[in-house]
């Protein structure tokens, strides 16, 4: 039995590795593209990405995951239902509910990536402005300032916040079950209602020990690689 | 100045294109080669032709013994209402897909056509009713005090219990016997196996399932072996629920009738030990 159980939740573990990667994957580069536009000069895109990690940070992660896998299946019923023939009514009567997995990482990166590049601003804008001027005045143009001088010491500064959030994505991504994506807490939980057996629930905290530990370990040596780099 | 005007719009269409993508889903592809303009309006009437159409009757359940369930080392769903339903799609001339979901979303997911119907023995309630198409009822159930087993004796009525702490799943036929049956020290949890960790953590004294499910998770060889019930409270009716205003709903009630009267359902139920309504 324990050993079926050990299966099974190792299953549902590698759809919550592979949701947690896949978000890493993209929430990374798309948070410092969001982090760029919240600095941005350019006063609407400004405002536009702050509104929507305002939006983002503002309500729970779980709305968040029903409506990007409903919203659009439920969309498109409503609007079919009204027969219409305006082309764009007909275009969002053809919305339907995509795939689960597909919803719940949209919504992670999504979400994730507003996160990071709050993180990602904070590490930018802690960088005294006498570098960039010190570059300026070496004959460098801001591009240069910013990728040979300022990004590694921001990486420096941003591993432990990161590590927090990254760790924190791990245990989130358990959220992902409310649309059904069979997760391991999922995995965990189907044996109380199929063989009226608790222990599997609570065994699924050790995988997420094992791997957060894993994780953590990780981050200390990256920390300390970055070490000999003292801003 | 210009060039970073251009990349704060190019960032500013990263970000719109980002939402919308978000917003949009992916099945622009799967409508591409509709059918004429006349049998498209037909099947937005139909949600029977709709899922003829499609070939494959998604239906929406939770792992519950004894209608859908895995037998130990099998990947194959089995039990009553998954044998029932195959029937059902046969007939249909569709394929059965069986598709585990968070049971309380399941108005949320007819609605938005990610499955065609909730078959997995759903209590019929005022509030399926409302939410939802729902069929003729097709199988009996009720709803039992589950307790302790040394306790059995000490609780034989609803007025003695009327002291206890109880655990029922939010918005389930078990709370609403609860409710009928005046007691007042309820707690709600998420769903039915969650009301029996309740009590085994001594956290409530007694909890109020379906009478299916208390024979299934209690009892030897479960982890709850010390735990049993006596007292039925409510007795009630099993329903499947097709999307609102759906076609589907009359024609599962056609195709049962027929199940029913050939004796094939009289088999199902013995098999899974269920009592039937004609």
């Amino acid at each position: 039995m324990f050993w079926s159980v050990t299966v099974s939740l190792l299953e549902g573990f590698g759809k919550t590795l592979e949701l947690f990667l896949l978000t890493l994957l993209f929430a990374l580069p798309l948070g410092l593209v969001f982090s760029f536009g919240s600095m941005s000069r350019f006063r609407p895109l400004k405002w536009l990405v702050r509104a929507l990690i305002w939006v983002i940070r503002g309500t729970p992660l779980m709305l968040q995951l029903i409506v990007i896998y409903y919203g659009p299946g439920l969309i498109g019923s409503q609007v079919a239902a009204l027969g219409s023939q305006n082309p764009f009514l007909q275009w969002l009567g053809t919305w339907s509910v995509m795939d689960r997995f597909v919803a719940a990482l949209i919504a992670f990166v999504i979400n994730y990536a507003c996160y990071f590049s709050e993180i990602y601003r904070g590490g930018i804008e802690s960088i005294s402005k006498g570098q960039y001027e010190a570059g300026q005045v070496l004959g460098m143009t801001k591009t240069q300032v910013f990728f040979r001088v300022v990004l590694l010491q921001v990486v420096k500064r941003i591993v432990p916040p990161m590590s927090n959030e990254i760790i924190t994505l791990v245990k989130d991504t358990s959220l992902a079950r409310i649309i059904a994506v069979y997760e391991v807490i999922w995995a965990g939980q189907a044996f109380i209602k199929s063989d009226g057996l608790l222990w599997p629930l609570f065994y699924t905290g050790a995988f997420y020990l094992v791997f957060v530990g894993l994780l953590s370990l990780l981050f200390g040596r990256i920390e300390k690689k970055l070490d000999y780099f003292r801003g | 100045m210009k060039l970073k005007k251009g990349i704060a719009l190019l960032l500013a269409l990263v970000v719109l294109v980002c939402t919308l993508a978000a917003c949009g889903g992916k099945k622009d592809t799967e409508n591409s080669d509709l059918d004429t303009e006349n049998s498209n309006l037909d099947t937005e009437n139909s949600d029977l032709a709709y899922i003829k159409d499609k070939g494959t009757l998604v239906i929406g359940i939770t792992d519950y013994a004894p209608m859908n369930y895995k037998e130990k080392g099998s990947t194959e769903w089995t039990g009553f209402d998954t044998e029932y339903a195959r029937l059902v799609a046969e007939k249909l001339g569709v394929k059965a897909e069986f598709i585990v979901i968070e049971w309380d979303n399941k108005y949320t997911e007819l609605d938005s056509k990610a499955i065609d119907c909730a078959w997995n023995g759903m209590t019929i309630t005022e509030e399926s009713k409302l939410n939802a198409s729902v069929t003729n009822p097709y199988v009996k159930n009720a709803q039992v005090v589950v307790m302790a087993k040394d306790k059995l004796d000490a609780y034989p009525t609803a007025e003695s219990m009327k002291d206890l702490q109880f655990a029922v799943e939010n918005g389930s036929a078990g709370a609403k016997a609860a409710e009928e049956a005046g007691f007042t020290k309820v707690t709600k949890v998420a769903d039915q196996s969650a009301t029996l960790m309740e009590v085994s953590s001594g956290a409530a004294d007694a909890c109020i399932i379906d009478i299916t499910m208390a024979n299934a998770m209690t009892g030897e060889g479960t982890s709850y072996a010390n735990y049993g019930y006596k007292l039925e409270l409510t007795s009630e009716e099993y329903g499947i629920a097709c999307r609102k205003g759906s076609d589907l709903t009359e024609e599962i009630n056609k195709i049962t009738a027929e199940l029913m009267q050939d004796g094939t359902m009289d088999k199902l139920a013995e098999k899974y030990q269920l009592t039937l309504i004609k």
